[in-house]
């Protein structure tokens, strides 16, 4: 018993950083209606300029989080507006353009391979004043980088959902989100809302750089691993849901600690997928997405 | 549907079949070097260890060809043609015909991934190319009765064989019983195959097993594994990791606070020179199995080591040493073979007696091929990490014949 | 000389120098990259019956060449079997599973059906690398299937030569490029291209769309499963990670959206363009630096993207049409003064 619930307090924290991974991804569908592939590869940017601020720096990696949010927003912002807009201009008529597909998958192989050959492909971590610091509670153990981890996770998912209900900026992302000729009509300029919110993906993808930094490493083509993941707590929790991310990431990060400890951990992954596919086809909206989407 | 499609269709084939004439005319090769092929994941998941593998080589060829080059060969320089596998097989594949084929090599080696290196060998047995496999441990790479392939480093089976010979020395020696056993390793192709051998032989040698637990080598989290090893609580824990895992899976364990009487690596992650560096005092009282460390009190290691660091950085690890290694294997064959033909330096290979020179740096004795071209002499050791003048180091405790003088393992590590 | 017998003395000039081509290519090297080029020419245009015609988007179908590889392997190897019989045995298996990850997928739209299908393969990929034997099939798990070197001959499908795989992947490269174009001038292929378009229109006008996609989906599996057998004849070694991952999902899919997703040339011009720039930047960057060649790579799909998001048939078709007018009138025209 004391096993499953310290494998259900890690889940919690686990799946809550996940959720952090993902709510980028899901913001950007949200208002986009597209599949950001490069997502995973915006974590990794977002990673290593965390390491390399700490690392060079020596500051706390929580100063990090007021650093390196606003420097991955601008390099999204410009990103979005150089490489992704164009595609949406030549395919305006498309709702969810395929080639945008493409041209984030292309971005993603540019970022991994810059990175490879800027710093090589070894695992670099960086000793922070909290890295594998543990609190205990009562007979369990709280490992202190991911239970803060998990505050910032929710506090994040919090601070989006506030922002989007209540700036103006964040009601013309709503806007947009649920009808773009609408939006336009109002004059919302539709290409300043994408880089917007291309831009705010990409912070949070650097805030989850940030907490994810002082208990796990980065290398080039970290960001695949967590990819695949958020793909499926964003359907799960419901594509463009803020809330629906870290439920999402909760319920995947419960089922693999969990489950695991029944089972060979291998199995887990295929659980995920099973419980994901069911999901999707009892309830495609997720928990919190829109009909209009699928 | 679209009436065109059929005519770009055309153009395109018109265009592309000229662009191959045109590439696929014969390339004249014939300078004097003796070109080796070598096929390394230099980019994807195993990058660092193509990379490491890479300048092992590197140094090797630099000194040979320093040292006068093949002198049976009128001083022929060798020359390295490297190919990027990605760790794909498929890839491993295409490079290695091209190698043969287009670059002429005279030799090929590589690939690190048993994966990739079990059907590049087989290419290379097609087209009777020696082969020369430094490090890929699958038991299977020579037991396929092929004439070409040879492979210095040990295989899968002898790691297995020596960990539970070193771990029955190792209660022999203190005097200490360990009864249960737990094995963690990722679900790979390397992981699954050590796993099947350390059942058979834990229930040799009467263990009990609590866990048997293979983990995804892509995971993110290894706090549920972790979990599952405090309740097993084992005496000794056995590990297959990769790089990432390796790290991950000692961070967690010292965060869990599971600390296991033994914990008995497999070389991979936990040799990897970056391993240390990111795991820190963590990682201390881990045995690993490796081929090479070093310390290993052999002639010229040390010297060889510290030039190694010097021009990269890092220190050698038993694998780049394997690769090191292989280029004499190859430089010896070719200077007995007095020529570039395949067969004749096949030969030259079936009969090495290497036992002198700077490959000498390996852990083991000598290099020396059975009839399925696996080095006959090819040992390993198992290192202790230990905190020496406030650092982690890796101290050779095993054989006891290799054992670094004055260092008294700590076993069990925790108590 | 009309537009008509242009189209088809070229269309058999192509032929005829696709069939002559290993007279003039003897080294094994381009031949083995043309292979892979017609393996990956013929994925994708079996790809293209759904993920061009039918208006979706699957990023999966790595996992049905899985299933062709995985069936004939074990098929041969436990029992005996000709993997020219293990291949159809493994189409037909892959059919079903397509139609019974169809069924319920193709009511999704878009993204959702794109995540779908990533879920379903990597899901069905984990499985495979977890189960060591399903019953009294060996699969393995992780460490993947090995198949021995045996007497070369056609019915043990291992030959010494890379020319009768040459043929082998040509030959199933024209059926499925001429069955595409069949369908395509079908009721079948009005009816999906209706359907991918205005999914409500057409099913307004009583066109059954689900059942035409499904149509599609079988067919699409069945042939993407034949070159799974191909596959494992021609390696002679496959393994999970490395022939049902995302990436040969997602190279088939780069294949069609740069050659022009849903046309019968996109898959064989998309082939013919990355391919031989996926294999020589690697051959002669990677050595330089590790990681410039997929840069590149990346590059360059985001520019074709960027400048053709059609796809690159949709210009050279329309230069070619004004190349042929050009030819086809000049002779009429003398014709006509005579």
């Amino acid at each position: 018993m004391t096993a499953v619930i310290q494998a259900t307090l890690n889940g919690i924290m686990m799946g809550s950083m996940y959720g952090l991974t993902a709510l980028g991804l899901t913001l950007i569908f949200g208002v986009m209606k597209v599949i950001n592939f490069a997502h995973g590869s915006l974590l990794m940017v977002g990673m290593f300029s965390a390491y390399w601020l700490i690392k060079l720096t020596g500051i706390h990696p929580y100063l990090a989080l007021l650093i390196v949010p606003p420097v991955l927003y601008v390099f999204g912002y410009y990103l979005q507006d150089v490489v992704i807009k164009p595609v949406f201009k030549a395919e305006r008529q498309t709702r969810e353009p395929a080639t945008v597909i493409i041209v984030t998958t292309g971005v993603w192989y540019v970022l991994d391979n810059l990175s490879l050959m800027l710093f090589g492909a070894e695992y670099r971590t960086v000793r922070t004043a909290i890295s594998n610091k543990s609190m205990a509670l009562g007979p369990y153990i709280l490992s202190i980088p991911k239970f803060s981890g998990f505050v910032i996770a929710v506090l994040a998912t919090i601070g989006l959902a506030l922002f989007m209900r209540k700036t103006k900026i964040g009601m013309a992302l709503r806007a947009t989100a649920l009808d773009r000729e609408a939006a336009n009509l109002m004059g919302i300029d539709q290409y300043k809302v994408y880089n917007i919110a291309f831009g705010l993906g990409t912070a949070i993808a650097g805030i989850a750089g940030c907490v994810l930094i002082p208990f796990y490493y980065v290398y080039p083509s970290v960001g695949v691993v967590f990819d695949i993941r958020a793909f499926i707590i964003v359907v799960l929790g419901g594509l463009g849901s803020i809330p629906g991310a870290l439920l999402g990431g909760l319920v995947i990060g419960l089922i693999e600690s969990v489950f695991s400890q029944f089972m060979a951990s291998t199995w887990t992954e295929a659980i995920i997928y099973a419980i994901f596919l069911i999901i999707l086809f009892v309830k495609p909206s997720g928990f919190f997405g829109n009909k209009q989407d699928w | 549907m679209k009436s065109h499609d059929k005519g770009s269709l055309l153009t395109c084939c018109l265009a592309a079949a000229l662009g191959l004439v045109l590439a696929a005319s014969p390339v004249l090769a014939a300078d004097k070097a003796v070109k080796i092929g070598n096929v390394e994941p230099l980019s994807g998941p195993s990058a660092s260890v193509g990379v490491q593998g890479k300048q092992a080589r590197e140094m090797a060829v630099e000194e040979i060809n320093a040292a006068g080059g093949i002198k049976s060969l009128g001083g022929a320089k060798l020359e390295l043609v490297y190919a990027d596998s990605k760790s794909d097989p498929t890839v491993g594949v295409t490079e290695t015909e091209r190698l043969i084929n287009t670059e002429k090599v005279n030799l090929m080696t590589g690939c690190w991934n048993s994966a990739v290196t079990y059907p590049a060998t087989q290419v290379a047995e097609r087209y009777g190319i020696p082969f020369v496999v430094p490090v890929a441990v699958r038991d299977t790479i020579t037991e396929r009765g092929f004439k070409n392939v040879f492979r210095v480093a040990a295989k899968d089976s002898w790691w297995v064989r020596d960990q539970f010979r070193f771990l029955k020395d190792m209660q022999e020696e203190t005097g200490t019983k360990l009864k249960t056993i737990a094995f963690v390793f990722e679900n790979g192709d390397w992981g699954t195959g050590f796993a099947e051998k350390w059942r058979e032989l834990a229930k040799k040698d009467g263990y009990e097993v609590v866990l048997d637990e293979p983990y995804p080598s892509t995971a993110t989290d290894l706090t549920p594994v972790v979990t599952k090893l405090k309740s097993a609580n084992p005496d000794i824990v056995m590990l297959v990791s990769n790089a990432a895992d390796a790290i991950l899976l000692t961070n967690t364990m010292a965060e869990m606070q599971v600390k296991p009487k033994v914990v008995l690596a497999s070389g991979g992650g936990h040799a990897d020179p970056k391993f240390l560096e990111n795991t820190g005092d963590t990682a201390y009282g881990i045995f690993d199995e490796v081929e090479w460390n070093t310390d290993v009190n052999k002639p010229g290691a040390k010297e060889t080591n510290a030039k190694f660091k010097k021009k990269y950085g890092y220190d050698l690890t038993g694998e780049s040493v394997d690769a090191y290694a292989s280029m004499y294997v190859i430089a010896d064959a070719l200077e007995r073979a007095a020529s570039t033909d395949p067969a004749k330096v096949r030969e030259a290979l079936a009969s090495t007696k290497l036992s002198t020179g700077p490959a000498m740096i390996v852990s083991y004795d000598g290099v020396e091929f059975d009839k399925d071209g696996q080095n006959k002499n090819a040992g390993i050791v198992i290192v202790q990490v230990a905190k020496i003048d406030g650092k982690p180091q890796r101290v050779t405790v095993w054989p006891k014949s290799a054992r670094r003088a004055g260092y008294t393992p700590v076993f069990p590590a925790n108590k | 000389m009309s537009r008509k017998q242009l189209d088809t003395s070229l269309l058999g000039l192509a032929a005829l120098i696709a069939f002559g081509l290993p007279l003039v290519v003897t080294s094994p090297t381009y031949l083995q990259i043309l292979i892979l080029l017609f393996f990956y020419a013929y994925l994708t245009t079996s790809w293209n019956l759904v993920g061009g015609f039918a208006g979706v988007l699957p990023l999966g179908h790595s996992v049905f060449v899985g299933i062709g590889a995985y069936t004939s392997t074990i098929l041969t190897l436990q029992y005996g079997v000709s993997p020219w019989i293990g291949m159809l045995v493994g189409g037909l298996l892959a059919a079903l599973v397509g139609v019974i990850i169809g069924l319920p997928t193709f009511r999704l739209r878009g993204a959702y059906f794109c995540l779908c299908t990533i879920a379903f393969a990597e899901g069905i990929r984990v499985m495979v690398e977890n189960i060591d034997s399903l019953g009294p099939l060996k699969i393995n798990g992780p460490r993947g299937l090995l198949i021995p070197l045996k007497e070369p001959s056609f019915w043990h499908y291992q030959f010494m030569s890379k020319l009768p795989y040459y043929y082998i992947i040509l030959t199933l490269l024209i059926l499925v490029l001429a069955l595409t174009w069949f369908i395509s001038r079908s009721k079948i292929g009005y009816y999906l291209a209706a359907g991918g378009e205005e999914p409500e229109a057409a099913t307004a006008l009583g066109v059954n769309v689900a059942n035409c996609k499904l149509l599609a989906m079988a067919l699409s599996c069945f042939f993407t499963a034949l070159a799974g057998t191909f596959y494992a004849q021609l390696m002679l070694y496959f393994y999970p990670k490395g022939l049902m991952g995302l990436d040969l999902s997602f190279e088939i899919a780069f294949i069609a959206l740069i050659g022009g997703r849903g046309t019968i040339a996109g898959p064989v011009i998309g082939a013919l363009v990355l391919r031989p720039l996926n294999e020589f930047t690697r051959i002669y960057l990677s050595d330089m630096l590790p990681g410039l060649h997929l840069v590149i790579f990346g590059l360059i799909l985001i520019l074709v993207m960027l400048y053709k998001p059609q796809g690159l048939t949709a210009p050279l078709a329309a230069a070619y049409d004004k190349l042929a007018r050009k030819i086809t009138r000049a002779p009429n025209a003398k014709g006509a003064a005579a």
